[in-house]
């Protein structure tokens, strides 16, 4: 049989040829381009479950497929192209091209159905983001991530901005890829310092740089510090470096603003930047490089408190927002920051099972949502809506497994993963106050979390319709509910994978198989198992109420309540024939959520009152830079304005130079070999 | 037997007597002649040599350098015909319009 | 107008002197590293050898046959120099093909050459 691993490359090159089928079949393409993409997403998925099933069996492997740069000298680096297929990967791996191919599918109600020109543009833009996501995720380097991670974005800009001719859409565009772009600058830096830190990028093995890390702080290997600084706080700047690119991509505080924009993008796309793409980016290259950030408590305690803050922070933004759209991109700042704050708070493997249910329950929302936008003729206001409940059955329920996965109630997906994620932090950070300060923003963002969520569910699909389009929405398509029932499925699902609380307190042994499979227990690569992870961190656990499973117990209990809290009082607010804009009692706080808490204005005013060391910076290219070019060619113009005097044109001047040359020429050699 | 180091001051005697005359003369036909006397410098060169390890290869090759000669005196009067075509005289530095 | 003036021709003299002296210098320096020429049989015939090795006549003593290939090329180049020096020598006149056999290409019906702007055309034509 042929091993799986020699098909992982086409796992990403997949993709890729169908960005450049439909780049080049332009229109002529069946479905404009779809069922290309469909096919090459549906052979990743099928490329990456083989995968995965090797894996189970114990091949996991890390392999170079390509050296493009060498060093020389002292210097010694190697830069490549490589895949680390190790658990954590591998599932990524499915999430990443399971989603794809849904939202592929979903592209041809949504775009097909609706006649959207320009049709090969969108899909190839699909495929090269679903093809820079994957090679981000096999990616065996920080430098290979980085590339990857690059492209990842400027295909979200691509995409945001799919729809250039409308004023919205470009500026989005624009605001998306400048602000994550900030954020990579931190990030490049930050890959630079690894490389001169470390003189290498790799993520696994002995000779990797999380590996070297850990023995540089046990003494046992010495790394380049700049100035002598001490080796902890050096990894500390390094980790907060990398960091800025991952604030920047998975939208945390402050770096955030472009997320709600780019819902100006279509709304597929919308769906896979929010699910499996762009923003799941940013944390799983934390999750990637843990083994580095785990050794650093001080950047840990930052993760875990932006986190936290952005977690409770996009949360109350998300109730005051009329537009589906808006109350989705809330959320999923929101969730995001969750997934920050299980591992800042040492919980690894709640992570990345977060990052695994709020794919599925995400990508499900939007998709929901885009379905609910085709009923509605695009108009995405919630109060023009009401009563769709009757009208798109297969959406509403689907999308009401979604918000009961989002607002984390038992026993939907997002309830296990957040409850873990806050057991997490509870237990870490008893002794912690920044980390238990953290935990107490992630649970009061809880009953914000199911207020704003079912506030969105009522409004939509619930009371009397409050417009004629609501009235008659527009029938979807089997090609709309066939990825909102497959989501639908997982959402309900997919928290079974790891059933932690469970088994803690009625002590049935494996049943935690993300524990287990992020344990590598069933194989994976040294140094990269959250056991490892568990030992580095710098966390001791403690409990309340005397053990393990009250404290499981309570922490369940806690968020549940609360969760029920939130959605209680929406019901009562909002599932009504006839809803008021409750949110209008808020008075000047409302208006305060409404802008984002100024958050744009503030940026702007920050972008204004920094343009002059911008044109400080150009005076000194103008000047300097610009200088020593031009002084440099007008050192060399006039030289040659010298120079050129000696071809004269005149045969005998050559032939005059020619000879003394040879002169010359026979001296040295003469006195050189001694002939004379 | 003439030791070879004669031949050689001939040879470099000869060759820098052809490079004077490109040195300072200026009808182009002066300047083939003179290129003919450097050649033959060369010439005597090799079949001094040749001599001296009795290996027919510089013999050889001074036939090879005569013929040489022939052909380039071919493409040099044809230069001459253009030189004089162009520039009305044989004056070689007159042709100097192609400098910078 | 044949010659340069003083100050080149000083200059020319001066490098041409150097190189001579070195040259030279170089040669009777050498002078004591010469073994005693070998040189040829005396009473043999190296050209008669090659008129032998060209007809392949088994009567040369000295082994010429290695040279006859460069012997043939010197022909062709020959040849092809001939043949190139009555091709310069052509002058093409507005599409007809003025003989080599004029006046140095000089044009008898439209007047001297040498009268007219020497710079007027872009080069041959």
């Amino acid at each position: 049989m042929v091993s799986a691993s020699a098909y992982v490359p086409a796992i990403v090159l997949l993709p890729f040829v169908s960005f450049i089928v439909a780049l080049f079949g332009r229109e002529n393409l069946p479905k404009r381009g779809a069922y290309g993409g469909i096919a090459a997403t549906a052979g990743s998925l099928l490329l990456s479950l083989w995968v995965l099933v090797s894996v189970r069996n114990g091949a996991a492997f890390q392999e170079t497929y390509y050296t493009w740069a060498t060093g020389a000298g002292a210097q010694d680096w190697t830069l490549t192209f490589g895949a680390l297929i190790d658990p954590l990967s591998v599932l990524m791996l499915v999430i990443v091209s399971l989603v794809a191919m849904l939202v592929h599918i979903f592209s041809l109600g949504y775009m097909n159905d609706e006649d959207e020109r320009d049709l090969p543009r969108y899909y190839a833009g699909l495929g090269l983001f679903t093809a820079s996501m994957l090679g981000f995720v096999i990616a065996d380097n920080l430098l290979m991530a980085f590339m990857f991670f690059e492209l990842v974005g400027l295909c979200s800009y691509l995409l945001i901005g799919f729809h250039f001719r409308e004023p919205g859409p470009p500026s989005a565009a624009k605001k998306a890829f400048l602000v994550t772009r900030f954020g990579d600058y931190f990030f490049l830096v930050g890959v630079v310092a690894v490389f001169t830190t470390f003189g290498t990028a790799a993520f696994a093995g002995a000779e990797s740089f999380p590996a070297l890390a850990e023995a540089a702080l046990n003494g046992e290997a010495t790394v380049w510090t700049p100035g002598g600084l001490e080796v902890s706080t050096w990894f500390t700047i390094v980790g907060l470096l990398i960091l800025g690119g991952v604030i920047g991509k998975s939208a945390q505080f402050p770096l955030h603003t472009w997320l709600p924009d780019a819902m100006e993008g279509p709304t597929p796309v919308s769906a896979l930047i929010h699910a499996a793409t762009m923003v799941a980016a940013g944390v799983y290259l934390v999750a990637r490089m843990y083994g580095f950030y785990v050794l650093s408590p001080t950047t840990m305690a930052i993760i875990a408190f932006v986190g936290g803050f952005t977690a409770l922070f996009a949360a109350t933004m998300g109730v005051v927002k009329r537009e589906l759209k808006q109350v989705l991109a809330y959320s999923t700042i929101s969730q995001y920051g969750y997934m920050m704050l299980a591992l800042g708070s040492g919980g690894y493997v709640a992570a990345v099972f977060h990052l695994t249910t709020h794919a599925f329950f995400k990508a499900l929302l939007f998709l929901g949502a885009g379905s609910v936008i085709i009923a509605m003729h695009h108009n995405e206001d919630m109060w023009d809506m009401g009563g769709l409940k009757d009208k798109l059955p297969v959406t509403y329920w689907t999308f009401l497994a979604g918000s009961l996965a989002l607002a984390g109630i038992f026993p939907f997906a997002g309830f296990w993963s957040k409850d873990e994620i806050l057991y997490e932090a509870l237990i870490h950070g008893l002794d912690e106050p920044l980390i238990l300060g953290a935990y107490v923003m992630g649970l009061l963002a809880v009953p914000v979390t199911a207020f704003y969520t079912f506030r969105m569910v009522f409004l939509t699909f619930h009371g009397e319709p409050r417009s004629s389009l609501a009235r008659d929405p527009h029938p979807v398509r089997w090609n709309v509910k066939g990825p909102l029932s497959v989501l639908g499925i997982l959402a309900v699902v997919t928290g079974g994978i790891n059933l932690v609380p469970v088994q803690k307190v009625l002590n049935i042994e494996g049943i935690d198989y993300l524990h287990l499979w992020l344990d590598n227990h069933w194989g994976g690569i040294e140094g990269l198992s959250s056991h490892h992870y568990a030992e580095l961190d710098p966390y001791s656990s403690q409990y309340l109420f005397g053990g393990e499973v009250p404290t499981v117990l309570a922490g369940a209990a806690a968020s549940l309540g609360l969760a029920i809290g939130g959605l209680a009082l929406a019901w009562v607010l909002y599932n009504v024939a006839d809803p008021d804009e409750h949110t209008d009692k808020l008075g000047g706080l409302k208006e305060l959520l409404y802008n984002n808490y100024y958050q744009d204005e503030f940026q702007v005013w920050v972008a204004d009152n920094t343009q002059s060391v911008a044109g400080g910076a150009d005076t000194f290219d103008q000047g300097v830079i610009d200088g020593v070019v031009n002084g440099v060619s007008s050192v060399s113009l006039l030289s040659s304005e010298r120079i050129r005097r000696i071809q004269s044109g005149v045969v005998s001047n050559y032939a005059l130079l020619l000879t003394l040359g040879l002169t010359t020429l026979l001296v040295v050699f003469g006195l050189i070999g001694g002939w004379f | 037997m003439v030791p070879p180091e004669y031949y050689l001051v001939l040879s470099a005697a000869i060759f820098c007597i052809g490079l004077f005359g490109i040195l300072t003369r200026r009808n182009a036909l002066y300047f083939l002649m003179s290129a003919e006397l450097m050649l033959n410098a060369a010439v005597i060169n090799l079949v001094a040599f040749s001599f001296q390890w009795g290996n027919l290869t510089g013999q050889t090759f001074a036939l090879f350098v005569i013929a040489l000669a022939a052909a380039e005196v071919a493409v040099g009067i044809g230069i001459v015909l253009v030189l004089y075509r162009n520039f009305g005289d044989v004056d070689v530095l007159n042709a100097a319009t192609m400098r910078w | 107008m044949t010659d340069t003036d003083g100050s080149d021709r000083a200059s020319a003299a001066l490098a041409v002197t150097a190189l001579f002296a070195v040259l030279a210098t170089m040669a009777l320096g050498a002078a004591e590293a010469f073994p005693d020429p070998t040189g040829f049989p005396a009473d043999v015939s190296i050209v008669h050898n090659i008129g032998y090795a060209l007809f392949d006549i088994g009567l040369g003593e000295i082994p010429v046959e290695g040279f006859l290939a460069a012997f043939l090329i010197i022909a062709l180049a020959l040849d092809v120099a001939l043949d190139a020096a009555i091709y310069l020598a052509k002058r093409e006149d507005e599409g007809s093909i003025v003989s080599a056999l004029t006046d140095g290409g000089r044009e008898v019906v439209a007047g001297d050459v040498a009268e007219r702007e020497p710079t007027d055309e872009g080069g041959d034509r």
